[in-house]
């Protein structure tokens, strides 16, 4: 009966997974999405670019135009690249800032302006001083370096609309060589082939410019386009099918999908829980399993794109501690049928995988090649998912704390559930111990190779060793007696700011090391640090209930005694 | 009294507040070191003999603590004795490594031989006493301060500056101080005024096409002579020809050569020009450019028997033989005094008074000099002030930070029994430190390796259609000192290559100069690479038998019998709504 019930959670993950609700599933991908570009260092299909581009721009894969009329990030592209608006004015580039909006004399409440509002701005004069700081590299002001990324933005419109230049067109026979726009496609080929892609690309602008913003109804032209190229060059030109797989990728959204997926499972455990009479147990597990296999077929996707281990930037490490998050609290489950770790895991993974949807200009979801520190290196491909797993079970002993923690604040004195769930709270801390551990002398050993020492107190370093002691210290002072249940919960929850700093605040809050690879502009710094401190204000307030009770027990047993003796 | 001692220190209650104040310690270290730098924090804390201590008592703490529970019985035991013994091998090799390792960074060139000079971390103080002694200290030190050591082969270090100037001020002195000007110089054309202190003990200051100078007259003949006209007196002299021949050398005034013929043993020496501004002309002739002596040159022919070779000689450049072998053992050299700056400005103190001479291209003006006198010494529309004079001028040497965008040298100061003063990085300087003089060097630290390494190819490979960097690759060649046999071998990043115990991994590169990179050299003792290895194998095993081997050695009916049994949770269903809440 149970797996009865298992299978149809799992069946309505499945349905939830492939349901043809725009909400759900987008339009199959077509020759529009899968043209073939080398940018940046890779060859990518035309989606990707899409998607990248407007999103490094704007901030968000939608544009609302002022009709009201809202376009997805294709539509948004070749909108750009075809100049079908007055891109000049239309107010497409984000600003977000608040500073650098007041200094440029910009209405602080608008978060989006246009090309033609900036450049008549004092951006210039800003700019200006930025550059000369960096000629005599001297260190940059948050609004200077806020203006850079906003330069950054203009150039890359700049370089978008009416582009003439986008590399659609093979290189002949270097596999590595470097491609060029149609309209340069006589510097590698002979007039008459240059001059059969110019003409089919002018079709395909014309219907495109006729039609406007329906892109199915450019399938034709791109395919006719592409086969073109792709008969170019047919050696160098990519496989239809890893084209199809990327453009898949970026429509299927598979981390997107999971973390709906796992909100879905958490409401349904929850129901369970609070209803016992509807016994979704089993069904909710289903679900769950399916938002981890759906993170994984992610995962996998993403690996064979990148042709790398799963983690190698921030982004990536956010999705994979949701996923660690996921993966090791089903496991556990699955051993001891506690029925509160998936209640603590689901809200923790949709939390990393909204997060890494939600901040494309911190956490920057896009495919690029690695930096050669990073490149070549079968250490990275187990150091890094090792340690960033330790994060994850830390993560789930941050929930399970919480869970108890709230059990506390029901009932101070304690009870069956509080007891219970620090109990598996101490199962999860153990496994992210061992895994910290093994994680901390892996990067030993890598660093043995690429630095020439296993220890030198880098700051990333030295951090996950402050993590480590941080999760150390307590579990030694429940074996001295100095902490209880209550308390190794309160140490589980404080315990992950340590993490936190390790993980994130080193490359954003500390900024210095080694690891620079990893690190980025800031954001989000005010955000995360109001949510450690609102998080440890209910922690104090829990702690003082609970002492207020123990003191009030302890009086009363000592009254007890007392009216007992007389 | 001593069992009670090592119980405590075997125990969880040091263990505890150990780890708390290591992590504690480590926090406000990261913080630190984000405002200092590396360097300063790893000489303050890292390797610092108190931190030391502090891992020496955690490694006492973890040796005790797992000793005292011997027999260790049970896969639970067994993992902590494990976990325990690993992390004190773990925290020894740690320490090696940072203590023991020698590392430094190797720059190769393609266009260079190859080099065995290891520039190491730190820089090198090297000081020579009277007796010939020599003493050297590794100095670490970040702007505005010396890290370690403070006192070194009695010189005390003050301070260091990364980017400095010297500056000279002179201060009214006593009777053995020379005298002391300070000329006011200024341009309105060129918008500039800056003031220059002269003395006669300094340096000629070179303004590039002018010079300024003062300088003591001690008779009225030498006063007459400083304050001539150059232009008035003799010409310049035309130097003289040194002729090597084998072993003995010989000297011939030019002024001689041109009246007759020099001979030498057999050798007839015979001189055909004199240039003293040598070029070459459209056709290719030699002729002078002007009668300054800028590049002086002679054409001379030697005759032996039958034997006839002509030779050009540069002041400069040296001898050029015309023709194809020289048959003769001979080489030349020709020595000219260099030719008078051609604009100066020269202060002379005679007698309590001061005089000057002002040369330019066009003029030349002399007077005695009073103060607040302005002259104008003809080049372009600069005007000299005489501002200050000293009769007796202390010199006061200062060094300032150079402002943003100029170029300054390092400088490391230091007191002595006499005073303070600066040591330039590079140079070496004469303290005088009461009767005991000194000399100090204050440089870059190297290490010599014993094998040297030269660079064959340095290869950058770009990311696709793309300026971006995917690798960069060295081809190198390592050497035995002698030369004798040589390896190539490549390196590339997180591929470094082993050579007698050394590791060479590329380290960084020079993107505007592509003959260039940087390699990093490391050796550690293989017993300290294998210390921590092992450390930390032992480790990662205890830890998941401690926690895991309980169960997979179905050993969970003792270990659920522990007075604190957090480990193994009997698995029961737990309602999240309990009916009693």
């Amino acid at each position: 009966m149970n797996q009865l019930k298992f299978l149809w959670g799992l069946c309505l993950a499945c349905v939830l997974m492939v349901t043809p609700s725009s909400q759900w599933q987008p339009p199959a991908q077509t020759a529009v999405d899968t043209l073939a570009v080398q940018l940046d260092g890779r060859k990518k299909p035309l989606d990707t670019v899409a998607r990248e581009t407007v999103t490094t721009i704007h901030g968000a894969s939608r544009y609302q135009l002022a009709s009201g009329d809202v376009l997805d990030a294709p539509q948004t592209y070749w909108s750009l690249w075809l100049n079908s608006r007055d891109w000049n004015d239309e107010p497409f580039i984000l600003v977000n800032y608040r500073p650098l909006k007041a200094q440029l004399g910009l209405p602080l409440e608008q978060k989006h302006f246009s090309f033609s509002t900036l450049i008549n701005s004092d951006l210039g004069l800003i700019l200006q001083q930025a550059h000369t700081k960096q000629l005599q590299e001297q260190p940059l002001t948050r609004d200077e370096r806020e203006a850079l990324t906003l330069e950054d933005r203009l150039n890359l419109m700049l370089d978008t609309v009416g582009s003439q230049t986008l590399p659609l067109v093979p290189h002949p026979m270097d596999i590595k060589g470097t491609w060029v726009g149609i309209a340069d496609a006589e510097q590698l080929y002979p007039p008459e082939m240059a001059a059969k892609i110019q003409t089919q690309f002018e079709q395909l602008n014309q219907q495109y410019q006729a039609q406007g913003d329906d892109l199915e109804s450019l399938a034709e032209p791109a395919a006719l386009l592409q086969q073109s190229l792709a008969d170019l060059s047919p050696e160098i030109y990519p496989a239809m099918a890893t084209l199809q797989r990327e453009a898949f990728f970026n429509h299927f959204h598979p981390f997107g999908k999971a973390w709906k997926l796992y909100g879905i499972a958490f409401l349904v455990l929850l129901t369970s829980q609070l209803v016992p009479s509807f016994n979704l147990y089993w069904t909710g597990m289903g679900t769950f399993l399916g938002g981890i296999l759906v993170q994984a077929l992610g995962f996998g996707l993403r690996m064979q794109i990148a042709g790398r281990p799963p983690v190698t930037n921030m982004y990536e490490s956010v999705v994979w501690v949701g996923f660690g998050i996921a993966a090791l609290a089903f496991y556990f489950e699955l051993q001891t049928r506690a029925r509160s770790y998936l209640l603590a895991a689901a809200p923790l993974a949709v939390v990393c995988l909204l997060l890494a949807d939600s901040l494309p200009a911190v956490l920057d979801p896009s495919i690029e090649p690695l930096v050669p520190v990073l490149r070549d290196n079968f250490w990275l491909s187990i150091h890094v998912p090792t340690i960033t797993l330790s994060y994850a079970s830390f993560a789930l002993a941050m929930g399970l704390g919480h869970l108890a923690l709230m059990q506390y604040w029901r009932q101070p004195q304690g009870g069956s559930t509080a007891t219970a769930l620090s109990r598996l709270n101490t199962r999860v801390i153990q496994v992210g111990i061992l895994l910290l551990t093994t994680g901390i002398i892996l990067g030993g050993i890598w660093a043995h190779f690429s630095w020439g020492r296993f220890w030198g107190w880098d700051p990333k370093e030295t951090w996950a060793l402050i993590a480590l002691l941080c999760y150390l210290a307590p579990v030694h002072g429940r074996l001295a007696g100095w902490l209880g249940q209550f308390g190794m919960n309160v140490a589980s929850v404080l315990g992950f700011n340590a993490v936190l700093m390790a993980w994130y605040g080193v490359n954003f809050v500390l900024g210095t090391g080694l690891h620079s690879y990893g690190f980025g502009t800031g954001g989000s710094a005010v955000l995360i640090a109001g949510l450690v401190g609102m998080d440890s204000l209910f922690v104090l307030a829990t702690i003082l209930r609970y002492r207020s009770q123990q003191h009030r027990s302890a009086s009363s047993s000592v009254s007890e005694v007392q009216t007992a003796d007389a | 009294m001593v069992a009670k001692l090592v119980r405590f220190l075997g125990s969880i209650q040091l263990a505890v507040p150990v780890l708390g104040a290591i992590a504690s310690i480590l926090i406000w270290a990261t913080f630190y070191e984000s405002k200092v730098g590396s360097l300063a924090v790893q000489q303050q804390i890292y390797k610092s003999p108190w931190f030391g201590a502090l891992m020496f008592l955690l490694a006492v703490n973890l040796g005790v603590s797992t000793l005292s529970r011997y027999p260790w019985r049970g896969a639970r035991k067994v993992g902590f004795a494990l976990t325990h013994l690993g992390l004190i091998v773990l925290i020894a090799g740690s320490a090696a490594v940072i203590h023991l390792g020698v590392e430094g960074l190797l720059l190769v060139r393609t266009d260079q031989p190859a080099n065995h000079l290891v520039r190491v971390e730190g820089e090198l103080l090297e000081v020579m006493d009277d007796q010939g002694q020599v003493q050297q200290a590794a100095v670490m030190v970040k702007p505005g301060q010396v890290i370690s050591p403070h006192q070194f082969a009695g010189l005390t270090l003050l301070d260091y500056s990364d980017n400095s100037v010297e500056t000279v001020d002179y201060r009214a002195g006593d009777a053995t101080d020379s005298p002391a000007v300070r000329l006011v110089l200024s341009s309105d054309r060129m918008g500039q005024t800056f003031d220059q202190w002269l003395s006669p003990t300094a340096e000629t200051v070179d303004l590039g096409p002018a010079q300024l100078e003062l300088r003591q007259a001690e008779n009225q003949t030498d006063l007459q002579q400083l304050l001539a006209d150059p232009a008035q007196t003799q010409a310049h002299p035309s130097g003289t020809l040194l002729i090597k021949l084998g072993d003995a050398n010989t000297s011939l005034a030019i002024d001689d050569l041109r009246r007759h013929d020099a001979v030498i043993n057999d050798i007839q020496v015979h001189l055909l020009n004199v240039w003293p501004d040598f070029r070459l002309d459209d056709q290719n002739q030699p002729i002078t450019a002007s009668q300054d002596w800028q590049n002086p040159a002679l054409e001379i022919e030697v005759t032996q028997a039958d034997l006839q070779e002509r030779w050009f000689v540069f002041a400069q450049a040296g001898p050029i033989l015309a023709g194809d072998e020289s048959l003769l053992d001979l080489d030349w050299e020709y020595q000219v005094p260099p030719p008078p700056a051609s604009d100066y400005f020269r202060v002379v103190v005679a007698n309590q008074n001061l005089y000057y001479a002002a040369r330019s291209s066009k003029s030349f003006t002399s007077g005695p000099l009073v103060m607040d006198q302005m002259i104008q010494p003809g080049w372009a529309d600069f005007k000299i002030t005489l501002a200050d004079w000293l009769p007796h001028g202390k010199r006061i040497q200062e060094r300032l930070t150079t402002p943003p965008g100029m170029e300054g040298v390092p400088a490391l100061q230091v007191a002595s029994a006499d005073g303070q003063q600066w040591l330039t990085w590079g140079e070496s300087t004469l303290i005088a430190d009461g009767s005991h003089p000194k000399m100090a060097a204050f440089g870059p630290r190297m290490l010599a390796l014993p094998f040297r390494v030269g660079l064959d190819d340095f290869i950058v490979e770009r990311n696709e259609g793309s300026d971006s960097v995917a690798m960069w690759t060295s081809q190198i060649r390592i050497e035995d000192l002698q030369g004798e046999s040589a390896q190539r071998r490549s390196v590339w990043m997180n591929h470094p290559t082993w050579y007698q115990g050394w590791k060479i991994a590329q380290a960084s590169w020079n993107p505007g100069d592509l003959n260039q990179s940087t390699l990093q050299v490391k050796r550690e003792p293989l017993w300290v690479t294998a210390l921590t290895w092992n450390g930390a194998l032992l480790t990662v095993l205890g830890i998941g038998v401690m926690f895991y081997g309980p169960t997979l050695f179905k050993k969970r009916a003792t270990a659920l019998e522990r007075p604190n049994e957090p480990i193994a949770a009997k698995p029961a269903p737990m309602p999240l709504a309990p009916q009693d809440g």
